[in-house]
This record gives C-alpha cells, structure tokens and sequence, in this order.
C-alpha cells in the first residue's frame, strides 16, 4: 500500500492535475440553474490551475521516468492497479491537453454564452478533459481502456449537445456506435493479452509469443481505427460536427481523436513488422482518402473535419512505417494548428449567426459558398487562421512543415530502395503533402478573399479572439518546447542527419506547386458544386445502412421466433395440459365416482398422499401444504 | 448469533403481524414493511462486520429439522442448515437492498395493501431463505415459496394481460422446479451422512457436493452403470438440474415468461423480478449444478457457453425489435444474464468471478431500468416507444438518469456491469488455454452483445430523449422525477458506481469462493490431459 510521504511531489501534482477537471464537472454540476453564468467562470478557472499545475509538471519533469500505480483490485493474485507513466512523452501530451483544453475554455464563455445548457456543456467539457488526461497518463492498458470509453461517452454527449436538432442526435449515436466496433477490437487484444501475460501493465508483454503479440496488437489497432477515425469506421467524424464548434476543435480535431495515435505511439514495442505493415497501409489510405473528402466539401467544419481524417491517416502511417518521432511531434503541432482553425471557424460561425438572425432569407453560414471577403471584417480571426493553415499546409516556418519533414524522411528511408508496398504508402504521403495545401487555401480563398455580401459582421468578443491567436502562436512558435528548439537548429545547421535536402526541396515545390493550382483554381470561385457521390463517405455511410438493415432483419426474425415459434409450443403445450385435465375431471366425475363410494374413496386418498411421502413424492405435498397456506392468507385478505 | 435466521424470519414474522392487522389500517402495512427492511439492513450491517473476508461458509446455522425413519428406506434427515460464503454474501446484501427499495417503490399501490404487503414479505423471506439455505430441501422449500407470492403478485395487482402473463410465469418455473426435485429426490438417496455408521440420507447440500459421500451403487455415484439412452444418469442429472435452473435464469429458449411477466407486473415486482429471482438460475448452477456434477458440467461446458452466447445475442436482437420499453429492458436482461452462463461454463477463476459480479451488477442495475420504465408508465399509462419525442427537454432529472442506468447496462467503464462483463470476458476467452471447457470463439463473439446492446440503448435514448418534444395520447403536464423516486434512483446510483470504481469491494468475497471453487472442481491439471 501507498502512504501520503511515498508520494513524491510531481506524483502528487500529476494526480491533482489529472482530478481538478473531474472537480471542475462535478461543481458545474451543482450549481444552481438561476447561476448558470457561474459555471463557465469557475470551470475555466480550475482549467487555468491545471494547465499551470501541467507547467509545473513538465518543467519539475526528471529523469529517470516516474511511474507509480495504486492497485485497483486483484484477481486470483494478480494485480491489476491504476498506474501512472511520466514520461516526457506523457508530460508533453498533458500539456498539449490541458492547454487546447483551457482555450476551448475560454473560447467557450462567448461561444456558448447564449445556450441554455451551460451547465452540462461545461460539466461535459471537464469530464472529458478529465478523462483524456487519465487516457494519457494510464500504464495499464485496462484502465488505459475504461478512459477510452468514458472519452467516447463524453464526445457522444457533447455531439448531442444539440439535441433537439435530429441531425445532432443521429451523429452522436453514430459516433459512439462506430467508436464501440473499434472498442471491441481493442477489448479483444486484452482479451489475448490478458489470457497471455495475466497483466496488463503497459510494460509487461515482453513474453509473450509473437503469433499472440501480432494478433493482439493487430485487435488493438482496430480501437485506434475506430477511435481516430481511420478507413474504414472514419464517417462518424463529420457528422460529429453537428455539435458546438468548440467541441469539434477540443474533441473531434486536437485530443480525442489522436488519442488512438497516443495509443499506437505508447505500446509500440507489441506491433511486430507484420502489423505494422497494416497499421502504415490503412493511415495510407485514410491519409488520401481524408485529403480527397476535404477538397470536394463544401460545409467549412466537414472540410475541417476530414483534413483531421486526413492528418491522423499521415499520423498512423508514420507510426506504421517506424517514424515514431515524426507521428507524435506532428499530433502535437496538430492539436494547436487544428484546434486553433476550429476556433477560427467557431469565430465566423458565431460572427455570422449575429448578423444572421436580421438577414432574410436565411442562408447556410456554414456553407463556404455563401462566405466570402471575411478578412477585412473579421482581421484578427483571419490572421490566426491564416497562420494554423500554413501550419496546417506545412508552409515553411510553422510547426507543420517540421514534423511533415521528418515524417516524410522516416517514410523514405522505410520504403528503402527496391519497390514493395512499402513504396505505395510512400506515395500517399506524398500524394497528401501535395492536397493538403490544396484545400487548406480553397477554403481560405473561399471565406476570406472573394466579394464581400454581407454588410454589418462585427469581429467576435475578445475572449473569443485571445485563444484563436494562443492556439495560432503555439503552431508557429519554435521555442515551445526543447524538441521543437533542437529540430529547428538541425535543420538550420544542416547538422541533421536524418533530413536529406533532396525531400525538403521536393516537398517544398510541391507545397508551391499545390498552392499554384489551388490559385488558379479557386480564386475564381468558379466551382459552385461537385457531384455527391465525390463525398467518399457517402460508400461507407451505405454500407453501415445495409449492416443497420440487417441487424434489424435478424431482430425481426428473433422476435418472430419467439411469438410464433417458442410461445406457440408453450400455448399447445399448456391447451394439451388443459384438456387433459377435463378430460380426467370428467372421468373422476362420471366414472369413478360412480365405482367408489365414500368411505372407500376416502381411504384411498390417504393411502395415495401418504404414499406419496414414501415414494419421494414432496413436490405434491409442497405444493399442497402452500396451497393451503395461501389458501388460508387469501380467504383472511378478502 | 443467528443474524441470518433474524434476516430470513423477520419479514415472515412481519407479514404474520400484517395478516392479523384489520385491513382498514392501509397506512400501517407500508410502514410495517418498510420497518422490516431497516431492521433487515441493520442485521445485514451485523453480518458485514461478522462476515471474514475468506473462503468458506460462515455465520452457520444448523439445528434437526425434519428426521424421520422409513424403515428399509433408512432415515429421512432434513436440517436446517443456513450459512453464508463468498457466493451468497453479494447476493443476500443485494436482496435486502432490492427489497428495501421496492417496498418504498411500492409506496404508490393502492388496491388492497394488506395482502399486497403480506405477500411482498413472504417473497423476502422465501428470497433470502433460498439464498442462504445450505440443505436442499430447505432450499427446495424456499425455492418454490417464492413461486407463489410471485404468482399473486403478478396476477392481481398486474397490468391487463396479467392472467396470461402470471400462468406463463407459474408454469414455466414449476417446469423448472419439477426438474430440480426430480435431481433432489434423486441426491437424496444417493447420498449418505459420512461418519454415520447406519446409512442415514441426507439433504445436505455439503455432504452431496463431496462424492466420498455418495453410496456406491446408487444411481448417481460416480461409479454409476445406470444410463438411460446416450447419457449416464450423473449427466441426466446435471441436465435436469440445468434446464431447471436455465428457466430461472433465463436462457435461450425458456425466456418467453421473463418479458410478458416484466411487461404486466407492477413496477416494484418488476424489479425484485429481474434483480432478485432471475439471479436464482446462475446461484443454482454454482450452488448445486456445477459442484455436484462437476463431470457433467465438462461434458456438457461447451452447450452451456452456446447457450450462454445464443442468450446474450438472441436476447440483444429481440431487445432491438421491441416497441415496448419495458419488453426492451426484460429483453436486455436476457442478454446480460447470457453473460453469467458464458462465464459460469468457462469455469476458471476469472469467469466465476465475473459470473458472481454480472449477477450483482445486473441486480443493481436492473432494478434502476425499471423503476425507470416504471417512472414513465406512472405519468402516461403508455410506454410505447414510438409514442414519446425529446423527452430531455421536459425531464431533465429523468433523462440524466436514464443515461446513467442506460450507460451502466451498456457497461460503460466506471459502473459495475464493466467489471463483470470484463471478467466474464477474459475468463471465457481464457478457457482454452486453461481447461478446455470452451472455445475461444464465443468470448469473441459474446462481444457482439455489447455492441448490439450499445445499439438498442442508444436507439432509445434517441427516439425517446432527443429531438423535439412530443408525447402522443397524453396531454397533461410531464413532471420531472419527484423526492420520492430520486430517493429510489440515487442510492441504486450510486451503488453502480461505488462497485464500478472500487470493485475490490466485493472481490473480495467472491474470487476466493471462485478461486476455491475452480480448485476444488475445475483443476486445470485434471482436466486438460
């Protein structure tokens, strides 16, 4: 057991850090509704405490690792506890979380200033934050697990946030269904881990046989599938952008969803060559498949939304193909870059539904099309946007193009020299670093350059405008952290070894040749519509239709099964029963009766009840003696 | 000390009290009861205090009860033989919570209390006397005890197709209870007292589960010769034991009762239905089924996973086809008992564990679903689901609820039915490689269940709570959940949770009744060649 004085100081911060948004929910909750205007406040300032204890945390971080757990319970002598990895990788990870968390915060004071449901909205946000943060820091893949589902359930909520709208309510039900397929993969690889190693502490599958190892590793990735939004459970991601905008950049573009990366990055040692092949061909497809969905939209979130597809595709195929570093710097660049074009888009979404409210007839603000000149009205929203989209793009100078780099020189060095299916996924990357720029600025071009035709936008409050530029100034920012600082330098140096000049001017004149394209094709504004079967999501969304079909066939024919097939046995059974009984009524009446006197008939029933004792027969007597009791209770009731 | 025959006998005493009441006093019957369920929770605290976290059978009970000689059929002996382990424990505590919560559920019938009362606590009584009776004839008389209250309780004070559902119900489990005294009969005389140098039978459920005990030549000795058809009358035996104990459960197919039953009983039945009685069928199995007939139970492991799976899918999908909310929930119930049964036929550590805390679990959990179910019918008289749009809207408290009680039974992390299913799983999947009994297959398939469950419960949160509100046939005001049912659904709550988060709770008491349990009839090394 653990004492208060083993504790060291940065456990004891972890575990505050990870508690106080869990405090924060749990006070949301009992405020009263007349207060409401309470909840965003105290939330956001108990946010505030645990990104600034997350500071702390990660400038105290020592070496060697902290690692301590708290046993949870025991089952036949083996321990399973709640144990805890401070790594930089995790330390890192909780800042990246708190931080984006507490600018959705704020963000959220105005955004949902005027909604109704604060209260939960708030409660919701702390809980997932709460539970993300305990995804993170877990060292046992069953907790690891449990926080896992309770971040799908509090992104379920807040999908639905909305409620009333049919549309909200169908994707939240669509994402938790989808996320719960990849669930099952997951709670199957510990099913194999667990009959395996009998421990499911994130270090302890060093024995195990790699058949096993491959397969759980493989059942465990299928989590990471559903949970990041990989080919082929992705199409629950933009339909979750029906709920608020603050949630799409917190949840569904800059935490939940790279938690299934996290994942992958935290137990790489259980994928062997052989999954990680898989891993790398479906963050290929996804990567192209995401690129590809974001060009044909036109609903700014879904754009959005599959650019995250896209980006987390690049992501697990990077893990895929070995580069690790490159995959967890860019889900950190990403998180700041895209949550900081969630909240742009939540800006104009907000600036828009001002003016909208006057505006007839009423029009789609989330439509790009109806968009347009928004960077004159809207500058300081534009600038941060601006800035996440060239990170995003990965222009040169931002966050984005360093990982990219070192992403596409890992992905190089794996596809080595001689053609494999290696060299495909290669290509994807390429393919992607190639569309990313593409559409990021369409969708630029589109909202804040072109005519104007809206008159009174007014730019959004302040506390609306500061987290925009933060999350801005995080994509931008070099000296964020020490890594980022040493990336920096080798590339400037040229000391690097693992960059060669050759990818760095390919991947820059494709990004220059991309943008080229995109001027010439959008500047115009000519392309009004694509066909819908372009939207690759639609081929999915049929096939989820055809398996929703059938499980509802199958149901039907259970239910069918049980009226007219088990129940029509049992009605027999119980008609037959009734006739026999008539049938022995009218024998003893007619019949015995007539043969037995009195006196006669009576002995015999003796003699057959105390019979009935010797030959074991206590059930008659039973049921006689508690007929007789309830018999008696009844004729006492009525 | 005798805490357990003050928890068996006080509520019998009780309803003896309330018969002897004139009926005019309609007031004093609730709280009569309701003084029976604090003063059962007070000897309930006794017995945790009293109870040592360790294998074996504790708080015993033993005294002659019924003896008498047969000449050449040797000497009936019956005793009264109560005690607890690790088994009954969880499920005794949940009895009496259950029972204290349906007694201030029923607070609301109004059609003639004295005998609704009376009957209400001869089903406590009969319930815990089942769950702590250690000699099968005591057992087998609590057992069928609690038919007829049952029966009554849903036949009058039910809905209106509750003639139909009651005889349903009535039948069925007397099918099941035939089948057990068949097996008991048997036992009975197969088994002798050991230390006893004249033969003396005995119902001792103890003395039946050591074969040592059983009289050579008999028809259910290990050494028997008798078969009838294909099988020996040991794995007729454990059949008859497990199609008697299956029904209660219940399983695929013997659960056409369980819906029509839920669906016409009043809503405080409802819930000592399904949290209560249905645990009878996965108790049986463990209690008697499995360690009298170990050699039965490994023939026959991998119908019993099949039909635990077949449950657990079956069940899901005719939830998925209901119209009706309460239909759904029974439903559900099937499929997450088909949980006990998968675990129950892996037979290792983990399975049993998970078997025991399914059944805990679902008690808690059950109940909240119904009284839910019942929270709606008290307002509308209709619990069609079609028949309700953006219930959150109007009924905040009410929808915050059932999102818990949904989510628990869908086995979100952080409420107890994640730990039972969790186990269950492991232990089903691990079977193979430990014992054999049953193919790894069925745990993956048995995750199916949870997907189709997150499916039906979510549909219905959908249709019913989301959207814009709208309640058709109904047209008076919708209100929120009153003091009373909060006092109902708050505790349940909050006990879902508590064993959720801190299951060592009850792991305590039950993985070494497990751990024993596998040891002493599912060794590994005896099994696997």
């Amino acid at each position: 057991m653990i004492s208060i004085s083993d504790i060291s100081f940065s456990q004891g911060l972890a575990v505050s850090v990870l508690c106080t948004p869990l405090l924060a929910a749990g006070i949301a909750n009992l405020i009263k509704e007349k207060f409401s205007w309470l909840t965003p406040l105290i939330s956001s300032f108990l946010l505030l405490l645990t990104a600034l204890g997350t500071a702390v945390l990660l400038a105290d971080a020592g070496i060697p690792d902290q690692k301590f757990s708290i046993p949870w319970f025991t089952l036949n002598n083996k321990i399973v506890s709640i144990g805890f990895l401070l790594d930089p990788t995790t330390l890192t990870m909780v800042t990246v979380v708190t931080w984006v968390s507490f600018f959705v915060h704020i963000f959220s004071i105005g955004y949902m200033a005027q909604d109704k449901n604060v209260i939960r909205y708030f409660s919701l946000l702390g809980f997932f934050t709460f539970a993300m943060l305990g995804l993170v820091m877990s060292n046992n893949l069953l907790v690891t697990f449990c926080f896992w589902e309770l971040v799908g359930f509090s992104s379920y909520r807040l999908i639905g946030h909305w409620h009333e709208k049919q549309a909200a309510a169908q994707a939240s039900t669509k994402a938790y269904l989808l996320n719960k397929v990849g669930d099952l993969g997951f709670l199957i690889g510990l099913m194999i881990l667990w009959s395996q190693a009998g421990n499911l502490d994130i270090d302890a599958f060093t024995a195990i046989d790699p058949t096993w190892l491959t397969t759980a590793g493989i059942c465990i990735f299928f989590g990471v599938v559903g949970k990041s939004a990989q080919f082929p459970l992705l199409n629950w991601l933009p339909d979750a952008m029906e709920g608020p905008t603050p949630v799409s950049a917190l949840i569904h573009a800059a935490t939940m969803v790279a938690a299934g990366v996290f994942l992958l990055i935290r137990i790489e040692p259980i994928f062997t060559a052989n999954s990680l092949l898989i891993v790398a061909s479906v963050g290929a497809i996804t990567a192209v498949w995401g690129a590809l969905g974001a060009l044909v939209q036109f609903d700014i979130k879904k754009i959005l939304a599959y650019s995250t597809i896209s980006q987390l595709g690049l992501m697990v195929m990077a893990i895929g193909s070995g580069a690790m570093q490159g995959a967890y710097e860019h889900l950190l660049h990403h998180a700041f870059f895209k949550a900081g074009l969630f909240l742009g888009t939540g800006s104009i979404l907000h600036a828009m539904q001002q003016v909208i409210k006057h505006e007839q007839p009423a029009f789609d603000v989330q439509d790009i099309r109806s968009l347009g000149g928004l960077r004159k009205k809207l500058p300081v929203t534009y600038l941060g946007f601006l800035i996440c989209a060239a990170s995003l793009a990965g222009l040169p100078l931002t966050a984005g193009f360093i990982s990219k780099e070192m992403i596409l020189t890992d992905v190089q060095t794996w596809a080595g020299s001689i053609f494999s299916i290696r060299w495909l996924v290669l290509l994807s990357a390429w393919v992607v670093t190639f569309l990313t720029p593409l559409y990021t600025f369409r969708l630029v071009w589109y909202v804040f350059f072109g005519k104007e035709n809206l008159t009174p936008v007014r730019e959004v409050p302040m506390i609306m405008r500061i987290p925009v530029l933060a999350l801005a100034f995080g994509s931008i920012s070099f000296l964020f952290y020490q890594g980022q600082l040493n990336s920096l330098t080798n590339w400037l140096m040229g000391t690097t070894h693992h960059t060669p000049f050759s990818i760095t001017v390919i991947s820059v004149s494709l990004i220059i040749l991309s943008l080229i394209i995109g001027y010439l094709l959008y500047r115009s504004r000519s392309v009004k519509a694509v066909a819908p079967w372009l939207a690759p999501h639609h081929l999915l969304d049929w096939i989820d239709l055809q398996i929703i079909i059938l499980s509802h066939l199958f149901s039907r024919i259970t239910s069918f099964v049980d009226k007219n097939l088990i129940d029509l046995f049992i009605h027999q059974l119980i008609y037959v029963q009734v006739t026999m009984a008539f049938i022995t009524n009218w024998t003893d009446r007619y019949i015995l009766d007539g043969l037995v006197n009195g006196s006669a008939s009576a002995a015999r029933g003796v003699g057959i009840f105390a019979r009935s004792i010797v030959n074991g027969k206590i059930q008659s007597y039973l049921l006689w003696a508690m007929a007789g009791l309830l018999i008696f209770i009844l004729w006492i009731i009525y | 000390m005798h805490l357990l025959s003050y928890l068996i006998f006080i509520p019998i005493v009780a309803a003896l009290v309330i018969l002897a009441m004139p009926a005019r006093l309609s007031n004093a019957f609730r709280a009569v009861s309701l003084t029976v369920n604090i003063l059962q929770l007070l000897v309930l605290l006794a017995i945790v205090l009293n109870f040592k976290i360790s294998a074996g059978y504790q708080l015993i009970e033993k005294t002659p009860w019924i003896t008498m000689n047969l000449g050449a059929w040797g000497e009936l002996r019956a005793e009264y033989f109560v005690a607890l382990d690790g088994l009954s424990f969880p499920l005794v505590a949940l009895s009496v919570f259950i029972m204290f919560i349906a007694t201030v559920s029923s607070w609301t019938i109004e059609q003639n209390r004295k005998g609704y009362f009376v009957l209400l606590l001869t089903l406590n009584g009969a319930i815990l006397g089942s769950f702590c009776a250690l000699d099968f004839l005591l057992f087998y008389v609590f057992f069928e005890f609690m038919l007829l209250p049952m029966y009554f309780l849903i036949g009058i004070w039910g809905g209106p197709k509750r003639e139909y559902a009651s005889i349903k119900f009535f039948l069925y489990t007397l099918l099941g209870s035939i089948f057990i005294l068949i097996v008991l009969v048997g036992l009975y005389l197969s088994t002798k007292t050991p230390g006893q140098a004249d033969l003396v039978h005995t119902f001792n459920v103890l003395y039946m589960q050591d074969p040592a005990n059983l009289i050579s030549g008999s028809a259910l000795a290990l050494d028997s010769n008798s078969y009838l058809g294909p099988y020996s009358f040991r794995l007729w035996a454990f059949l008859l034991l497990f199609v008697g104990f299956i029904i209660k459960l219940p399983a695929v197919p013997f659960h056409t009762w369980l819906p029509d039953a839920h669906v016409e009983a009043p809503t405080p039945i409802s819930v000592i239905l399904a949290a209560l009685l249905l645990k009878f069928g996965g108790y049986g199995l463990l209690r008697f089924a499995y360690p009298i007939f170990p050699d039965g139970a490994i023939y026959f492991s991998w119908l019993v996973g099949f039909i635990g799976l077949l449950s657990i899918i079956y069940g899901a999908l005719n939830a998925m086809a209901s119209k009706d909310l309460k239909r759904l929930i029974a439903y559900s119930s099937v499929s997450h008992m088909g949980f006990v049964l998968l675990g129950i036929a892996s037979a290792t550590v983990e399975g049993i564990t998970g078997a025991v805390y399914q059944m805990f679990s679902h008690g808690i959990i059950s109940a909240m679903l119904f009284l839910i179910a019942g929270v709606l019918y008290d307002r509308t008289h209709d619990r069609l689901i079609e028949n309700y749009s953006g219930l959150a809207t109007k009924m905040k408290g009410y929808t915050a609820f059932v999102l818990i009680a949904f989510f628990a039974s869908m086995g979100l992390p952080g409420f107890a039915g994640f730990i039972g299913e969790v186990l269950v799983l492991f232990g089903a999947f691990q079977s193979k490689f430990i014992n054999g009994l049953i193919p790894s297959w069925m745990a993956l398939a048995a995750t199916f269940g949870l997907l189709l469950g997150a499916g039906y419960y979510l549909w219905t949160i959908q249709r019913m709570f989301y959207g814009l509100f709208s309640v058709k046939n109904y047209l008076g005001n919708l209100a929120d959940l009153d003091s009373r049912e909060y006092s109902l659904l708050i505790p349940l709550a909050l006990a879902a949770l508590v064993f959720g988060i801190l299951p060592q709770l009850l792991l305590n008491y039950i993985n070494p009744f497990a751990a024993e349990f596998v040891i002493r009839w599912f060794a590994p090394e005896t099994l696997i060649p």
